[in-house]
Parts: C-alpha cells; sequence; structure tokens
C-alpha cells in the first residue's frame, strides 16, 4: 500500500482552488447531503469512523463534538489553522491549494454542532493562504454556501477568517480563543474546557483543518470505507509533511498504519547519498526524537508512536541522517520554545530559557558533565506542571535527545566541539 | 457539605470549595503565589501542587475543586519535589537582592524557601536582567528583576478597582509588568498592589527604604481616614509609626483599604510633612508637628507648661462662667467614649444648645467611590450624632461667629488633610475672648487667635483605646497602638480632670517614655 490521495486528489489541480474548479469534482455535494441530515446522525458518523484530531492531540473528533452542552447557548466552530508546530506544513497547502474543502468541511462540522459562526484562526505568515482562503469565503458567501438560509436548510453559518500575529502558543486551542477574544494569546485554565466554556465563554469546538477537510470524506463513502484505511484506533488517511534529510521532502498522504520506513524510502526516496539514517522526529519538534532502529519499525499511527513513548502529533517528519549534529538540533530546538513559552506559568517561563541556556553554554564549549543531568531534571521537572502543554514539548525533546544521544553530549562538553562536524559552533560561526 | 480528606486529615466543606481553600480552613499549609482569597484563579505559579488520590498527575489546588470522599495531600515525596523544583524555577531569575530589598522579612520567597526549598541552586547561566525602579505612579515602584509574575496586581487592577492600569507585557521570560504609556498607575487603591505583591517587586514609595520590617512592631487599629471605618494594622516601633496595612475584615473592607487612608498615620508621628505638587517636581508644601506642650497665649505672649497646669488653670476660668458662656465645638473625628464625656460634662455645667457641630463639606458626606472610601472623612460622625441624640443636644453646624460666648472649647480635628477650611473657621473665632482648643497638631491658625488662647495637646487615635461607630452604624472598638506624645490627653481625660481628678491619675500613658527615642529622622527622610 502506498500513497492513498483521498483529501488531496486534486491538489495538483490549479483550478480545485476556485469554486467552478471545486464544483466541478463534486464539490459542495456532501453539504448539500449533510443538511438533508440530523445533526446528531452526522455526530454518530463521526463518531463511528474514529477521525481523530489531526492537530497533534489526536482527540476522538466525535467525542470532542459530543461534549457540547444542550443549555441552548450559542456555539462557535474554530478552525484551528495557526499551523506554528515546526516542520509542519500541510494545513497551509490543504489552505492554498483547496480553500474551499475546508470552508466545506467547517459548514458541515458546523452544522453537525448547529453553530451559527466559525473562524478559520490562520497563521499570520501564511500570507497567500489568508488572501486564498479570504476569496473562498466570498464566494461560497455568492454561491449560498454560506450566509442566512443555506440552500433551504433554514440552516444559517457565517465564517470569518482571522490572522494570527505569529505567536507558536496561540496554536493551543484556548491560547488561540483568548487570541480570538483580543487578549493576548495565552492559554487558559482548564477546566472549563472550550466546550462547555470556550470563546467568549460560550460552547466551542476547536478542529484542525485537516480534521474538518476530513468530515466530507466520512460522509462520502461512509464509515466502512472510510475506516478501510489505517488502523482500528487510527483509521483514515493522514497529510505527513516530511522535511529534513530526504530526496524528496514535501507532503505525503497516507493512510495511518503506514511503515514510517517506506515513507522515507518509498514515496521520499530515500536519503541523500551516501547518508545513513540517524534519527527521526516523528511528530513535529515537541515529540520525542527516535533512533534509527525505533524509526524502522514504527508505523505512523498514534498507537505505535505512543507505544515507542513518542506521539503522531501534527505528522511532520523530520528526517535527521548522520550528518547532523544532535547538540546543534537540541539548540535549534531549545530556543525555539524559549522564545515562544507565553510566560504564564513559572516551570516553562523560567524552565525553558534555563534549558536553552545550558544547550547554549555546551554548544559554547562551556558545558560541564553535570550538565547533561541537569537539562533532565530541568525538563522532567517542566513536564506536566503547566497549564498548556507547551512545557512538554519543550521538555520532552530534551527528554529524548539526551538519553538517547548521550555519547554525542558528552563528547561535545569532553572536546568542546561537535563529535559529527569535528569542529566547535564558534569555528563553525566564525 | 462534602467530606475529603486534606494530609490525613478529615475536613467538612461546602460544594465548590477549591482543594486550597480547603487547605486554608484546615490551617494546612501549602505554598502559593498567584492565588488570592479575593483575586480570580490564575494558576500560574504551580506551587500549590497536591497529589490526589488515584490521579496520578499533581494538580495544582487552587483550580481543582473538592470532590465528594476526595483524599489530598501536599505532604508526599512527590509533591515536596515538585514544590521544590517550582521554587527552583522561581529563583533562577531572581536577584537574590534580599540583603537590599524592601520585603526582606515578610518575602513569599524567602518564606517559601524556608520551608520547602532548602537545597542548593542548580542554576549557573547568566540571570535575566530586566528594568529596575521602574516608577509605575504616584505610590508605587516596581522592581523587575524581583517580579515573580504571579499577576496578582494584573487581576486586583482589573478586578478590584476596574481600572485596568497594570498588564504584563511581552512574553516568555522576557515577560514584565508595567503600564501604557502615559497611563500610571494611581488609582486611589494602588498601594494595596504593594501589599499582595508576594515579593520585592512593588513597593511603596512612602515606606521604601525607611525600615526594615522586623524592626517593625504590628497592632491592631482603625483607620480614621472616612466614615468606613476600615480595619488596619499600624506598623511601628519607638520611632513612630511607619506604615498602615488593611487588616481582613469581612463586613467592613475585606482585604483592602485606600490611599488616603494610607497617610492618616503621618499625623500621628510628631513631625510629618504634606507633599503637594506634580509628581517629579516634588516640593514640601507644609509640615504640621504635633502639639507636644500645653500652650497658654496671651496679649502676644506664649508660655509653654504642663499639660496638668494647663487643665488645671482653664478648670479655674470655666467656673466663673454659667450657662450661655461657654461654646463647645465638635468635629467626628472622635471617639464615641470622649463625646460621651464632653457633652455630660458640657450639659450639666452649661446649656446643651451651645453645642457646636464642626463640619467639614458636609455636602460632600454621600459620596462613595463605590469601593471603600467615603465623602464623610471622619471617622464617627455617627457616634457624635448618637451622643447627640442621647443627651437632647441640638445638632448645631457651626457656621455663626462665636462672639457671643465668653469662652469656647473647641475640640480640633486631627486629620487636617480633611478640613481644607481651618482659615475660615479661625475667623469665626476672632471675636471671643478665651479659647481653649484641644488638639493634636500645632495649628498657626488657633495659635494666632486674638485675645487669650490655650492649647492643649490631645492624644491622637492609635494613642487612645475608643469606639468609632462607621457609615452604616456598625460600633468598632479599638485599643491604643502606642504612646507618641507624653504631655497628650484625651479628651475624655481632660474632661475628667475639669471634674476635679488629678491629670497624672487619669492620663494613660502606653509606652513608656523610655522605650522611645526623639524621632529626628523622619523629618530628615521625609517624603522620598
Amino acid at each position: 500500500m502506498a500513497e492513498v490521495k483521498m483529501l488531496t486528489e486534486h491538489y495538483a489541480d490549479n483550478n480545485f482552488q476556485t469554486i467552478e474548479g471545486y464544483q466541478s469534482k463534486k464539490g459542495y455535494e456532501m453539504l448539500k447531503k449533510a443538511l438533508n441530515m440530523q445533526p446528531t446522525e452526522i455526530i454518530s458518523l463521526v463518531k463511528e469512523s474514529g477521525l481523530r484530531g489531526r492537530g497533534g492531540a489526536g482527540f476522538p473528533t466525535g467525542m470532542k463534538w459530543s461534549f457540547l452542552p444542550n443549555n441552548g447557548e450559542d456555539r462557535y466552530l474554530l478552525c484551528n489553522a495557526d499551523e506554528g508546530e515546526p516542520c509542519t506544513f500541510k494545513d497551509r497547502m490543504m489552505m492554498e491549494r483547496a480553500p474551499h474543502q475546508l470552508i466545506e468541511g467547517m459548514i458541515i462540522s458546523a452544522f453537525a454542532v448547529q453553530s451559527k459562526k466559525s473562524y478559520i484562526y490562520i497563521r499570520g505568515e501564511y500570507t497567500h493562504a489568508i488572501k486564498v482562503v479570504e476569496k473562498a469565503i466570498k464566494e461560497a458567501y455568492k454561491a449560498g454556501f454560506l450566509g442566512k438560509d443555506i440552500l433551504g436548510s433554514h440552516f444559517s453559518h457565517d465564517m470569518d477568517v482571522y490572522s494570527g500575529a505569529g505567536a507558536y502558543i496561540c496554536g493551543e486551542e484556548t491560547g488561540m480563543i483568548s487570541s480570538l477574544e483580543g487578549l493576548k494569546g495565552q492559554p487558559k485554565l482548564k477546566p472549563p474546557f472550550p466546550a462547555v466554556k470556550g470563546y467568549l465563554g460560550k460552547p466551542t469546538i476547536v478542529n484542525n483543518v485537516e480534521t474538518l477537510a476530513s468530515v466530507i470524506y466520512i460522509l462520502r463513502d461512509g464509515v466502512e470505507a472510510y475506516r478501510k484505511f489505517g488502523t482500528q484506533k487510527s483509521p483514515g488517511t493522514k497529510l505527513f509533511s516530511v522535511s529534513g534529510d530526504v530526496m524528496k521532502p514535501g507532503n505525503y498522504e497516507v493512510p495511518l498504519g503506514y511503515k514510517m520506513k517506506d515513507l522515507i524510502e518509498i514515496e521520499c526516496g530515500g536519503l541523500k547519498p551516501g547518508r545513513k539514517l540517524k534519527a527521526v522526529i516523528p511528530g513535529g519538534t515537541s515529540a520525542p526524537v527516535l533512533t534509527e532502529e525505533e524509526a524502522n519499525r514504527a508505523t505512523l499511527d498514534y498507537e505505535c508512536l505512543a507505544d515507542m513513548k513518542s506521539m503522531l502529533g501534527s505528522g511532520s517528519i523530520v528526517v535527521i541522517d548522520d550528518s547532523r549534529c544532535m547538540v546543534d538540533l537540541l539548540g535549534v530546538i531549545t530556543h525555539f520554545y524559549h522564545h515562544e513559552s507565553c510566560g504564564q506559568c513559572t516551570p516553562c517561563r523560567e524552565g525553558t530559557g534555563w534549558l536553552n541556556k545550558v544547550v547554549n553554554a555546551i554548544k559554547a564549549g562551556r558545558g560541564s558533565q553535570q550538565d547533561i543531568d541537569t537539562l533532565c531534571k530541568i525538563a522532567d521537572n517542566m513536564k506536566g506542571r503547566t497549564i498548556c502543554a507547551l512545557s512538554d514539548a519543550a521538555a520532552l525533546p530534551v527528554l529524548s535527545f539526551v538519553p538517547k544521544f548521550r555519547s554525542e553530549f558528552e563528547y561535545y562538553i569532553r572536546e568542546g566541539k561537535s563529535q559529527v562536524r569535528g569542529i566547535s559552533y564558534a569555528e563553525m560561526h566564525h | 457539605m462534602l467530606k475529603c480528606t486534606i494530609n490525613g486529615k478529615p475536613v467538612e466543606v461546602k460544594p465548590g470549595t477549591s482543594i486550597i481553600q480547603a487547605f486554608k480552613q484546615l490551617g494546612e499549609e501549602i505554598a502559593h503565589y498567584c492565588w488570592h482569597p479575593a483575586l480570580s484563579v490564575a494558576g500560574v505559579c504551580r506551587l500549590c501542587m497536591v497529589e490526589i488520590e488515584g490521579n496520578p498527575r499533581l494538580q495544582i489546588a487552587c483550580n481543582t475543586t473538592v470532590a465528594e470522599g476526595m483524599v489530598v495531600t501536599n505532604q508526599s515525596e512527590k509533591v515536596k519535589d515538585a514544590v521544590k523544583w517550582g521554587m527552583d524555577f522561581h529563583l533562577i531569575n531572581h536577584p537574590l537582592d534580599c540583603p537590599i530589598c524592601d520585603q526582606a522579612g515578610e518575602c513569599g520567597l524567602q518564606d517559601q524557601y524556608m520551608k520547602f526549598g532548602k537545597y542548593d541552586p542548580e542554576m549557573a547561566e547568566k540571570k535575566v536582567n530586566k528594568r529596575k525602579v521602574v516608577d509605575l505612579g504616584e505610590r508605587v515602584v516596581l522592581d523587575s528583576e524581583r517580579c515573580i509574575l504571579c499577576s496578582r496586581c494584573v487581576r486586583f487592577t482589573e478586578e478590584i478597582t476596574k481600572t485596568n492600569e497594570l498588564g504584563i507585557f511581552n512574553r516568555g521570560d522576557r515577560s514584565e509588568i508595567g503600564t501604557f504609556e502615559g497611563k500610571p498607575l494611581d488609582n486611589n487603591y494602588s498601594v494595596n498592589t504593594v501589599d499582595i505583591c508576594p515579593v520585592g517587586a512593588l513597593t511603596s514609595k512612602d515606606f521604601r527604604f525607611k525600615q526594615r520590617v522586623w524592626f517593625l512592631k504590628d497592632k491592631a487599629s482603625i483607620c480614621n481616614g472616612c466614615s468606613t471605618g476600615c480595619n488596619v494594622e499600624v506598623d511601628y516601633n519607638k520611632e513612630g509609626i511607619w506604615r498602615l496595612r488593611p487588616r481582613y475584615n469581612e463586613q467592613v473592607n475585606g482585604y483592602w483599604m485606600c490611599d488616603v487612608g494610607r497617610d492618616v498615620y503621618k499625623n500621628v508621628n510628631r513631625v510629618h510633612t504634606d507633599v503637594e505638587g506634580e509628581r517629579g517636581e516634588k516640593q514640601v508644601k507644609k509640615s504640621i508637628s504635633r502639639l507636644v506642650q500645653a500652650v497658654h497665649r496671651l496679649n502676644g505672649q506664649s508660655e509653654y507648661m504642663q499639660t496638668g497646669f494647663a487643665v488645671s488653670k482653664v478648670r479655674e476660668t470655666l467656673s466663673q462662667y454659667k450657662k450661655g458662656d461657654v461654646a463647645l465645638v465638635v468635629t467626628g473625628q472622635q471617639t464615641s467614649e470622649e463625646y460621651e464625656a464632653l457633652l455630660s460634662y458640657f450639659t450639666k455645667s452649661f446649656a446643651a444648645d451651645d453645642v457646636f457641630h464642626w463640619q467639614n463639606n458636609p455636602e460632600a458626606w454621600g459620596e462613595f467611590d463605590g469601593l471603600l472610601l467615603r465623602g464623610d472623612r471622619n471617622p464617627n460622625t455617627k457616634g457624635l450624632i448618637k451622643a447627640f441624640e442621647k443627651h437632647k443636644v441640638k445638632s448645631t453646624a457651626w457656621t455663626q461667629d462665636l462672639g457671643k460666648y465668653k469662652l469656647v472649647l473647641l475640640v480640633a480635628p486631627e486629620n487636617l488633610a480633611a478640613y481644607p477650611n481651618i482659615r475660615e473657621k479661625a475667623d469665626l473665632l476672632k471675636n471671643n475672648k478665651t479659647v481653649v482648643v484641644l488638639t493634636t497638631s500645632q495649628i498657626p491658625e488657633f495659635a494666632n487667635l486674638p485675645d487669650e488662647t490655650w492649647q492643649i495637646p490631645m492624644k491622637s487615635f492609635m494613642e487612645k483605646a475608643g469606639t468609632f461607630v462607621n457609615f452604616s452604624g456598625l460600633e468598632q472598638k479599638f485599643a491604643p497602638v502606642t504612646t507618641i506624645v507624653d504631655a497628650a490627653v484625651s479628651a475624655d481625660e481632660f474632661v475628667a480632670a475639669l471634674n476635679g481628678q488629678a491629670l497624672e491619675q487619669v492620663q494613660k500613658i502606653y509606652t513608656n517614655p523610655t522605650e522611645r527615642v526623639e524621632n529626628q529622622f523622619i523629618f530628615q527622610r521625609g517624603s522620598l
């Protein structure tokens, strides 16, 4: 089994961005079907399909939807398109190539959860995607797929685009809600969860771009056909953003449960000639790194990677070959999380900076053997101690890089230079 | 009621109670910085970690509500280690400048470190540098490096004063508390942010660099700044009074007091300066001193004497007069006990109709700022009116010239800041032959009255016991804090002496003079 093009079937067609092109490929057909169904029917379908959130946490979508309280309050559907996880670029392609796919998926989902208003929160750097989606929303309004009384169904829905301003933390759902409310983008305390008290204090569902688009295909093919792909616990197909030391980096749609080794070697054309695989980060930089051995037996689904104490995350695979220094890479990662911590919770605010400083000290040749333990201790005490998962995201790379590639760290500290490159960081940047 | 077990002790709490409240209810120690009973839950300091049976992850006590049968502990090794690390994260970028920090001695970081920390620091990297000595407003200074970003002050301006002057700017370990351009922290409750700041980040301009807190004693009292009667804690030592802090009273002031009230201690100290003028170009407008000796002034000649002698002379003078010859002027600034003594003496010897009520802008008395400060800047107007009623005194507002009386006995206000019209009131006395003024401060306007003036030093509210009846009729008793002026008498002691008792026998001195030192520093240090 190789690449399966379900979501990405028509992505090569430039016309697919326009409403005409989208409709010519049976676009908005499923919306018509959905509007003739009962909202609860759609929720059960999504539940049965086993669709799991594609943003990173992998929470079952149908279950999330059923958490909404039945108290007659206004509900909001938010699309999380603040794709901030380093090395992830699937949502960007989806929005740029197939904006109507997202919009259709959102209208169907909004109908299922009976929400009258939705926002697409797009990462601020994605200026092109913002333009494309805004244009597509206008087209959808014109065609009567958005607005009052959609296709005579008595269901009304409005949709808007909201541009982020470049903060990673706004990809955390409550951080995103704060940002959307006009507040500083900082995660909120849970409980209460957004499904109970979210945007403007109202019940709110936050879903990833890919998750919302997938709903169309569950409706189109039915639960059984959808479940044909993937594994029992991770059904369907998923987009993987492959980057790093492969011949053909890019987005690939494969069924969940696909072998990581195959994805790297078949779809991505393998590593550069003469290079050997050293490690793979399977789900964005916050996912614990896998060694070559682990990567070779890993399958791309939520449960296998969880067993390996890593995670599928957003599905961004970073392939690392033997020419890369793990100390340098960890430096890049800790720098990122230090820069992006919102500063609310003390362990994360102080810990991310501390981690980065220790790694920088090692890179600058000022490290001591104790630093290795210190790094692990700091990371250990940042994990699970904060409001949101950013602290964990900063801690997990440290807790995997350091033990799994301890010798490289020890060498760097002892010799003051990289074991792989043979020169120090300072020399490299001289 | 829900039953739960905290650190092995059973406790019953109301539904909706958070675990941290249950800890407090039980009197169990729990580390915390960001949680404050009067503010919303922020859940950011991550120190109030507890282990709940059946939950593998540690939870924060402030944002977890108690459920029936819950078994909670913060004594397990897991929690202790988490709290220790929580402390370490708080301290790695803290400057640890305790020796020069005003908060030292009452600092949350010091307290928690001694209780839960006591480890060797592992941080070997360079600390983050932030702004020092940031002028936030009229009364508060910020040191960003000491700040632990608990957000209490931000939530205070958001939720209590609703003025929103403060915010946290920037993110990550570059986060800092700050104000917006041209919008300083200058609401009337700003010093409360200093009180709730668990560290030395926010300090009061009035108090900073003046005393180490371990040299101060504190006693409970009632603020006499307005008719609300906020409960306060008075910090004093042998040099005098140094600051007031709010004392929790759910019925009256909650956890807060206003900035106007913070200044009332200055009237008690021997010398204090009233500073007026724009910020940045401060100038000392006037300095007011306590009256420390009785003064008799006749034909421009002043004679200083012991209080007992002065009172006996006043007694002699009064004995020559009959009903209609003498007027009594009182303000709402004395205690109920003093009103009782004054009015029972006066109505017995003289005419009840000759009692005058000196009111400072009564038209503003109904005003209220919505939080604590009331337009009636007298602590005991209600008490005075009660006493008037009891002694069947017609309460006459003092607006006319009292020239027809041979002697006026005037009990001057203590808080002169609340009495801006002293000059015009002094004019109403210029046709009197003899004026006897009981006063805490030297009031130049009364010292230069035309004929004969007796000035008797009076005790301030912190030097006597008594009762204030607040705006709502709530009677609040208070005990003396200390003695600042030995020669001073309270109005009831004065009356007892007028009734023939020896002043030495009735006058109560609460602090032995040998325990006190002349306070030269207050004047020299002035207001920084």
